[in-house]
């Protein structure tokens, strides 16, 4: 019987029963084949791409902070961290003492973070690729080196209070490193790849990018050399002085272009951490404080502007003043002045500016000072910036208006006040000051972020006739000698304004402040300075004049600003018998 | 034609043989050949495509292929020579070929000689980077063996009696222990499948086929009651019924192997753009799960091609086997047909989670040069087999 079986082995039956047999087998295998395939196989591939796929991030490289004058104030650059795969590492003693010898490090610390079953720890963070090439020369197994970029500032505290600085994580944390962040840091770009189980990126798997667009350059309006000048001056007489900050603001009234923007003590944004938190903000724009007698600038310009007053005009001034419910006082115990309106800028008379206000009203006295910039806006739209405070027509009690006339009961920061005297220097009108000259795109297209408007405040006679007077005050007879520059004729007004302290709510100290411009008869440049409460000297035209001189006399050199050669027409400051 | 003699193996071209020589060409059975030439030049492609990302050495990667591509070199005239080979040379000498390939088994054994892969010590290391696991040809030697036991009393018409059941048995015994001793489950199973399917046509009385088939299973639940397999054994093969329960492992590879299939979908990624392939998720691809770059690259129209061809192989070896025309030329083809037809079905099987993961190549395809070779050895005596049935046939 199995005999047969064999001999049958041929028939056509056999044969297309075992194909059938084998089309089953394969059948089956197919229909799982379509089932993974047809039916499963867009979740699975869901699944799979789920597991593979990682998007990274493509740093934009951050635009510089340019001066003026294109000098770097910041720039990113090439950095190098250092890493280890422990693993790698068969004598970490030995690598950490070569380490040690190019990091300047200490080898025992070294030498823990390359010991372990760790692959990937951070060695040293934000080399110089010089530093790293040396490193590896080392020719150190499981040391790896990982790109990366560094902020720095070639130029230290140059500036720094304007720039800012930036994080550990290079954004912007302060000045216009933050306040131009989008701008500065530009886009990131992405890459999509596919990563296999070990990390590594497959090589033929689809694999998008998109670049990554640099951040735009930033070109100020700072001058590196005048800024230079101010921070050293400034810091010199706050360390004088024993004064807790002092500013400086550089401004060219024509432009309104802030050539120098300085505050002491500052800080060096390559190494933030040893700063006080204080030091890191720009003082020229965030503090404010009750101008004082620089103000009375604004009281003369509004009374001369509207045709009330001229320098001549006489003002007679009692000893003492009674305004409401208060009575006011000069600096110094006086029996009754005799004074022209120069006189009473020359002496800085306070109860002179109330009496000399007086001839407008507090209406039109409080459109002149809205107009001057007063609780306004810069509109330098600096980070961390004070508008100052202007109190409001309808809520003025009865002393505010006598106060305000010399300059208490409303407060400035540094820039604002020095707006005021740029504006008498470009014959009445008043040009929003600028700190960004230029955004400059990575495409190359340039943009000029803030919106430059010009008012006129006064008329260019008024201006011109506030400058003579002001001239008084830097001349021997004024409060201000310590000003005057051989060879140039010099316009200001000292401020010695009692220091509203925010730690106590008290009146404590005083504000000094000199605010000048030259040359006084066709002015080029105004530099503010306010020192905050000084200890050794007390005076406005004592400790802030000097300061004026010295960094007036560095800017019209920089700028090559020749002496106009004209001389100052001497105005009475007295009238009468009384002298 | 029995008019061949032993000294014909090494036959030299002479006037009366090359007419024998041309219709060797035309009797080969080229539906075979050309499937079997497709495979492995479709394999060859999976295996560069799979060797790219991991399998280069010294930033070239071709290497890899280019060693697979001298072994297929190699094997192709292995095939000729079996092909060549006269029945009653081949008869004569099993007994020293099967002695010959259980002493190379083992050769694994010796230190500093055998290579442990995937847990199994049954390779030997070669100089030049390729590796031999004897066992792969211990399967033919075990089938030539059987058949020639099976088939002695062939000519008589009468069937094989217990005893020579029984011899057979005892070789085959031998190498299935070796197997298990060297941890390689893979061929122990083709082995047994082996067995069966040479004694189940033999003629032998069905009992044995139902005793074996019963000893199989009941051993196979004895063992894991009883502990016997390791344990990477067990989760290679319950890992196909739940694939989540183990991440790393076999498991992993069964989930791994079926995401990159089906990522595939209907036309695939490309050759060399499979994520999953490149990426390397999936653990021996170029050997092994060699069937997942298929899936993954070729899409669901490449897979099935390559189904189709290598069931296209299976039917017609099964036809050369109905079709001997003794019944060693029939056993032996039958247990070619068997050895092809489990690994094909348990490698792309176990690829598609639907058969347990044992270590076992896809014929033709997967990079391995033993498997290579034995294949078209195998493919050769398939060849050998027909030609004497065309040759003896009225």
């Amino acid at each position: 019987m199995r005999n047969e079986w064999i001999r049958l082995s041929d028939s056509r039956k056999r044969t297309s029963f075992l194909l059938a047999g084998i089309i089953a087998v394969l059948s089956i295998y197919a229909v799982r084949l379509i089932q993974l395939q047809v039916f499963q196989g867009s979740a699975l591939s869901a699944q799979a791409t789920h597991e593979r796929q990682r998007t990274i991030e493509l740093p934009a490289i951050r635009g510089s902070i340019v001066d003026a004058n294109n000098q770097p104030l910041a720039v990113t650059v090439d950095a190098v961290n250092v890493t280890a795969d422990q693993t790698l590492i068969t004598n970490p003693q030995a690598e950490a003492q070569q380490l040690a010898g190019v990091l300047g490090a200490d080898p025992a610390a070294l030498a823990t973070r390359l010991t372990g079953r760790r692959r990937f720890i951070y060695v040293a963070k934000a080399l110089t690729p010089q530093t790293w090439s040396q490193i590896a020369t080392l020719n150190l197994p499981g040391i790896v080196k990982e790109s990366t970029t560094k902020r720095v500032y070639p130029n230290g505290d140059l500036a720094a209070n304007v720039v800012g600085f930036v994080g550990s994580d290079g954004k912007g944390l302060g000045g216009l490193e933050y306040g131009l962040q989008p701008l500065l840091a530009g886009t990131n770009g992405t890459q999509t790849f596919q990563r296999g189980p070990g990390g590594g990126a497959i090589p033929t798997a689809p694999n998008t990018k998109v670049a990554a667009i640099p951040g735009s350059t930033v070109k100020l309006t700072i001058n590196s050399d005048i800024q230079y000048a101010a921070q050293q001056a400034i810091a010199a007489e706050v360390a004088t002085t024993k004064a807790t900050s002092g500013t400086v603001v550089v401004m060219d009234p024509t432009t309104g272009k802030v050539l120098a923007l300085a505050t002491a003590p500052t800080f060096d944004p390559n190494n933030v951490g040893a700063s006080s938190a204080g030091d890191r903000g720009n003082r020229a724009l965030s503090d404010v404080y009750e101008p004082g007698s620089t103000a009375k600038t604004m009281t003369a310009a509004a009374v001369i502007n509207q045709g009330l007053a001229n320098p001549y005009t006489p003002i007679t001034i009692p000893g003492t003043l009674k305004r409401g419910n208060k009575v006011f006082h000069d600096d110094v115990a006086h029996g009754t002045w005799h004074l022209t309106l120069t006189g009473m800028m020359a002496k800085s008379s306070n109860l002179g500016a109330i009496l000399t206000s007086e001839r407008i009203g507090p209406r039109i006295f409080d459109s002149y000072l809205q107009k001057f910039g007063m609780g306004q806006p810069t509109g330098l739209n600096f980070p961390g910036e004070s508008t100052g405070k202007l109190p409001s027509l309808n809520s003025w009690s009865s002393t505010t208006f006598p106060t305000l006339a010399f300059g208490q009961g409303m407060n400035v920061n540094t820039v604002q006040a020095a707006s005021v005297y740029a504006t008498i220097a470009n014959n009445g009108t008043r040009i929003t000051p600028t700190l960004v000259d230029q955004i400059v795109a990575p495409d190359g297209t340039i943009t000029h972020p803030n919106t430059v408007t010009s008012t006129q405040v006064v008329t260019p006679k008024t201006a011109k006739t506030v400058r003579l007077m002001l001239e008084t005050v830097v001349s021997n007879r004024g409060t201000a000698p310590l000003a005057q520059i051989p060879g140039y004729r010099v316009a200001g007004k000292t401020g010695t304004a009692q220091y509203a302290d925010p730690k106590c709510g008290c009146y404590r100290g005083v504000v000094a402040s000199f605010i000048g411009m030259a040359p006084a008869d066709a002015p080029r440049l105004v530099v503010a300075v306010t020192l905050v409460k000084p200890r050794n000297g007390h005076f406005g035209g004592q400790v802030a004049a000097p300061v004026f001189k010295q960094v007036m006399i560095s800017a019209l050199q920089t700028l090559h600003i020749p002496p106009t050669g004209t001389t100052a027409p001497q105005l009475p400051t007295t009238f009468g018998a009384g002298g | 034609m029995s008019n061949w003699q032993l000294t014909d193996l090494m036959q030299r071209p002479s006037a009366p043989q090359r007419e024998q020589g041309s219709t060797y060409w035309r009797d080969l059975d080229w539906v075979l050949l050309i499937a079997a030439a497709c495979v492995t030049l479709y394999g060859a492609l999976l295996v560069w495509s799979g060797s790219l990302a991991n399998y280069t050495s010294g930033g070239d990667t071709t290497s890899f292929v280019k060693k697979h591509l001298i072994t297929v070199l190699a094997s192709i005239p292995m095939g000729y020579v079996a092909s060549r080979l006269n029945h009653r040379w081949l008869r004569a000498y099993t007994p020293y070929l099967y002695a010959i390939c259980l002493a190379f088994m083992l050769a694994p054994f010796i230190p500093h000689l055998g290579a442990r892969i995937a847990g199994a010590r049954a390779w030997v290391s070669l100089p030049g980077g390729f590796t031999l696991q004897p066992s792969e040809f211990m399967t033919i030697a075990l089938i030539l063996a059987m058949s020639a036991v099976l088939s002695e009393k062939r000519d008589i018409e009468s069937e094989p009696n217990n005893r020579d059941v029984r011899l057979a048995l005892l070789l085959a015994v031998i190498p299935l222990l070796i197997d298990l001793a060297q941890n390689d489950t893979g061929t122990s199973l083709i082995m047994a499948t082996v067995v069966v399917a040479v004694i189940a046509v033999s003629g032998a009385k069905r009992s044995w086929v139902v005793g074996l088939l019963a000893l199989g299973i009941g051993g196979g639940l004895l063992a894991a009651r009883l502990h016997l397999l390791k344990t990477h054994q067990i989760a290679r093969l319950t890992s196909f019924v739940n694939p989540g329960s183990d991440t790393t492992g076999s498991a992993y590879n069964a989930l791994q192997a079926r995401i990159a299939i089906g990522g595939g979908q209907v036309t695939g990624y490309g050759l060399f753009h499979g994520p999953q392939t490149q990426g390397h998720f999936v653990p021996v691809n170029v050997s092994d799960f060699v069937f997942t770059v298929s899936g993954e690259e070729m899409g669901f129209l490449g897979s099935i091609l390559l189904l189709i061809l290598l069931a296209v192989i299976v039917w017609r070896a099964l036809l050369i086997a109905f079709r001997a025309d003794d019944l060693y030329g029939r056993l032996v083809a039958t247990g070619i047909t068997a050895w092809f037809a489990f690994q094909i079905f348990e490698n792309i099987g176990m690829t598609m989670g639907i058969m347990p993961i044992t270590g076992i190549p896809l014929p033709l395809v997967s990079a391995g040069g033993t498997s290579m070779m034995a294949t078209w050895i195998g493919i050769g005596l398939l060849m050998n087999i027909r030609l004497h049935a065309v040759r003896s046939a009225p």
